[in-house]
């Protein structure tokens, strides 16, 4: 026991002598690196350089930015994000589908009904009691997982004669996503820079001790946050349902995973108080664009994964080692 | 020589200081052999630099140390703790979820000291025991202990450590009455055994129970040190101060007067206050005057809502308020600026306008949404206000000098709509000269438009300077209350250290 207590000693001691100074620099080169390969790979991939990739791409995008921009309020306010944030895609866009029989219009007031209130009820237990959020949202995704398997074991599709071909059509060379991905993000960034909530929740996201103190509503805040969020998933989860015709579990994807990489490449704070939906729309056009020039030159979505993975974790960890020097100098 | 031989350190002429400021001036200091020497002074006097020359966490300008008349120059904490100094300090540094040897054992690099297991673990009894911890066993978790058992287990630690000049800094801030006995029953013993103490403490009436010896700082000087049997507290309280002139209270007008503003009926934190009772009127300053400690901190954090144990009854204008949610303070009218204006008050990475308008957006805003052109005229209004440059209302707060930043934390409390009550802990920590008089001006300005103002300081000036109302408190309760053209330095000085009128609140 008493070996274990001096190593600490120990790491805690390496901790607070190794400084990395030079961490900034790594930044800005892992930055540049990442901007030269997109453009090598732009102009040495076949098909990259064509209206229709760049099509492609911001399609691709759509899905993952209209959720990431949602997502972008959780950790503004410091609360991290939702680990459950696939599941409760694959959630909505059943109910959607299961409500369609009711009609188009209530079946979309289903879905997002029901994505804002399953994000807002992780809020309020997060803002309430100061819980995790990552035990919070794994334990609402273990209910969510069950909740579909009970539901819809199988495919989902529209009931026949109900016709959603619309939510996937195409104006002007792009898909309804796009637009919604495009309104979606203005609108959030307006709340977000003008609104006196965007502004509370930048406060409460820097300094939540400050903010309890100068009698902010921060259970209030964290739970719109997560609100806005599940009401983007629910978007989100309408569109992916318009766009596959037959949803399932397996809807989920990587959805979790690139929601958090598009907001953390972006170069949002993770502990809060720092970042936009600007820069979340940023990152996830970079991820987007890393994962068409894998998918032209032919990478397995193995390959994919990994490779977003990896750039996750430098950004991460670039990030964290840049802050620590803002703060020693 | 003889007498050489009975020191157990000796400082000699020390300097220290931190750039413009002498924290110590020729300084000169004797710890003899098994004696417990208080050391007293009022804040800024240099006590805790005096402590940190001692135990290695500063080197002295000039001057020599002496342990054991050997002249030694620590460089670090690890080498005064080789030379047998340990300090113990007032926030303890046990870990409460481990047990009792497990805290003595952490952080020792060598954990038995050469000894067998068995012959430690015997040795860590019998110190236990010396402290009067006969009950208390090695595998008790440190959370079950009392506070008075844990300061004695914090001392235990020290001495494990062959430690033969224990410093006490502070120990008995958060005890009660008979947990002291307890403290100072096992701290006589170690002296008994010719373990050399020294006490640092603000409550004169346990210094003079305690101690043999007593030396007074002020203001960076070593101003006198004598037999304890030869001292009064009166006489050392007059030894704190110094000369200080007795100001006759300044051109004070109270602002718009609003009878009966707030009322505070039976406040109680448990440990920390015991019915603290007050009348305040809307114009009208309030000090409350106490130690670190003495819970005079927690009465401002309690009506601010922060500390949810908190009782009693409360009224803001008519309207009682429940207490333990900020946000049900802010409703209420009250404003509370915490004295940790980093941790619990500013954003320091968001700029100095956004800062100011933290918490009236609203007044702002039009449905929901903030007007930039009415947000900037509030915020160079604010700025005007509390004698801010308004080009530099974009910077982070970040970069400001601590005088500014506390304008800025201070300025985000004034003129604003629906206020009746502000609460201010420490306004003046860490500020300058100049920036004190501008932070006196903002305080002042609080009250007169008819708010009522209850500040904490542990600064006599400041409290003399600004209060109409003084009120003392000594060990979470209130000692007096009185105007302030019926106080004197002394005479709150002696209020908040003696605790002799305690329990006779009126």
């Amino acid at each position: 026991m008493s070996e274990t207590i001096s190593s600490a000693a120990s790491r805690v001691a390496l901790r607070a002598s190794g400084k990395p100074k030079p961490a900034t620099f790594a930044m800005y080169v892992f930055v540049g690196l990442v901007a030269a390969l997109v453009i090598v790979g732009a102009f040495t991939t076949q098909g990259f350089l064509t209206a229709g990739n760049f099509r492609a791409i911001i399609t691709s995008a759509a899905f993952v930015g209209i959720m990431a921009v949602g997502a972008t309020l959780i950790m503004l306010g410091g609360s991290l994000f939702s680990i459950s944030l696939g599941l409760t895609t694959a959630l909505t866009s059943i109910i959607f589908m299961y409500a369609l029989s009711l009609g188009i219009v209530p079946a979309m007031l289903a879905a997002l009904l029901a994505g804002t209130l399953i994000f807002m009820v992780q809020g309020a237990i997060i803002g309430a009691i100061g819980a995790n959020p990552i035990i919070v949202t794994i334990g609402a995704g273990a209910i969510q997982d069950g909740l579909i398997g009970w539901i819809s074991p199988g495919d989902v599709v529209p009931p026949p004669g109900v016709d959603i071909d619309f939510l996937a059509r195409t104006y002007f060379n792009l898909p309804v996503s796009v637009y919604v991905f495009i309104a979606v993000a203005i609108v959030t960034d307006l709340r977000v820079r003008r609104s006196q909530f965007g502004r509370e929740l930048y406060m409460l996201g820097e300094n939540p001790r400050a903010a309890r103190a100068a009698g902010l509503p921060v259970e209030r805040l964290t739970i719109t946050a997560f609100a806005v969020s599940g009401c983007c998933v629910a978007i989100a989860a309408i569109l992916i349902a318009g766009f596959a015709k037959n949803v399932n579990l397996q809807v989920q994807g990587t959805y979790t995973f690139d929601v958090i990489a598009a907001i953390l490449v972006g170069g949002n704070a993770v502990t809060g108080g720092r970042g936009s939906v600007g820069r979340t729309v940023v990152g996830a056009l970079v991820i987007a664009t890393i994962s068409d020039i894998l998918l032209l030159l032919g990478a397995s979505t193995g390959m994919q994964t990994l490779v977003k993975g990896l750039i996750v974790l430098v950004v991460v960890v670039l990030l964290h080692l840049t802050q620590r020097e803002g703060r020693a100098s | 020589m003889s007498e050489e031989k009975a020191l157990a350190a000796e400082v000699r002429g020390v300097t220290k200081a931190y750039g413009p400021i002498v924290a110590l001036s020729d300084v000169s200091f004797r710890l003899r052999l098994g004696e417990i020497h208080a050391l007293v002074g009022h804040n800024g006097a240099g006590k805790s630099t005096f402590v940190k020359v001692l135990s290695g966490v500063v080197s002295p300008d000039q001057g020599e140390v002496l342990v054991y008349g050997q002249p030694v120059a620590f460089k670090t904490p690890r080498q005064a703790q080789a030379a047998g100094i340990a300090v113990v300090e007032q926030e303890l540094s046990l870990v409460p979820a481990l047990t009792v040897l497990d805290n003595i054992l952490l952080g020792r690099v060598d954990p038995f000291g050469g000894q067998t297991r068995s012959a430690f673990l015997a040795g860590v009894q019998d110190l236990l025991a010396q402290l009067g911890l006969r009950d208390v066993r090695l595998s008790t978790v440190v959370e079950d202990l009392t506070m008075a058992e844990r300061q004695l287990v914090e001392i235990a630690r020290a001495l494990s450590r062959d430690a033969r000049i224990l410093i006490l800094d502070e120990p008995t801030a958060t005890l009660g009455e008979s947990e002291i006995e307890r403290v100072f029953a096992g701290v006589r013993k170690l002296a008994d055994k010719g373990c050399s103490v020294i006490f640092v403490s603000h409550r004169l009436g346990e210094v003079l129970d305690l101690c043999s010896q007593v030396t007074v700082f002020r203001d960076g000087r070593m101003i006198a040190s004598h037999p304890a049997a030869e001292m009064t507290r009166a006489g050392i309280v007059e030894l704190m101060l110094g000369k200080v002139s007795e100001k006759a209270e300044s051109a004070m007008r109270e602002g718009a007067r609003r009878d009966g503003l707030v009322d505070i009926d039976g406040l109680t934190v448990p440990g920390q206050i015991k019915d603290f009772s007050l009348k305040a009127n809307g114009g009208e300053i309030i000090a409350i005057a106490g130690q670190v400690g003495s819970g005079a901190s927690e009465v401002l954090r309690a009506l601010g809502g922060l500390i949810p144990q908190a009782r009693g009854r409360v009224t803001i204008a008519g309207q009682p308020m429940r207490l333990g949610g900020p946000q049900r303070s802010a409703r209420a009218g009250v404003v509370f600026a915490s004295n940790d204006r980093k941790g619990e008050g500013l954003f320091l990475q968001q700029s100095v306008a956004r800062n100011l308008l933290a918490v009236r957006l609203k007044a702002v805003s039009r449905f929901g949404f903030v007007s930039g052109a009415k947000a900037a005229t509030l915020a160079r209004r604010l700025a005007g206000l509390i004698g801010f440059d308004e080009k530099r209302l974009g910077a982070a707060v970040l970069t400001l000098s601590g005088g500014n930043q506390q304008k800025v934390f201070l300025g985000r409390c004034i003129e604003r709509q629906g206020t009746q009550l502000l609460l201010f802990d420490e306004p003046t920590r860490g500020v300058d000269v100049g920036g004190r008089a501008d932070i006196h001006n903002l305080v002042r300005h609080a009250a007169s438009t008819g708010n009522c103002v209850i500040f904490v300081s542990s600064e006599l000036d400041e409290i003399l300077d600004l209060a109409h109302t003084v009120v003392t408190v000594f060990a979470g309760r209130i000692t007096r209350i009185g105007r302030r053209r019926e106080m004197t330095a002394a005479g709150i000085l002696a209020e908040i250290t003696s605790g002799s009128a305690a329990g006779a609140a009126p």
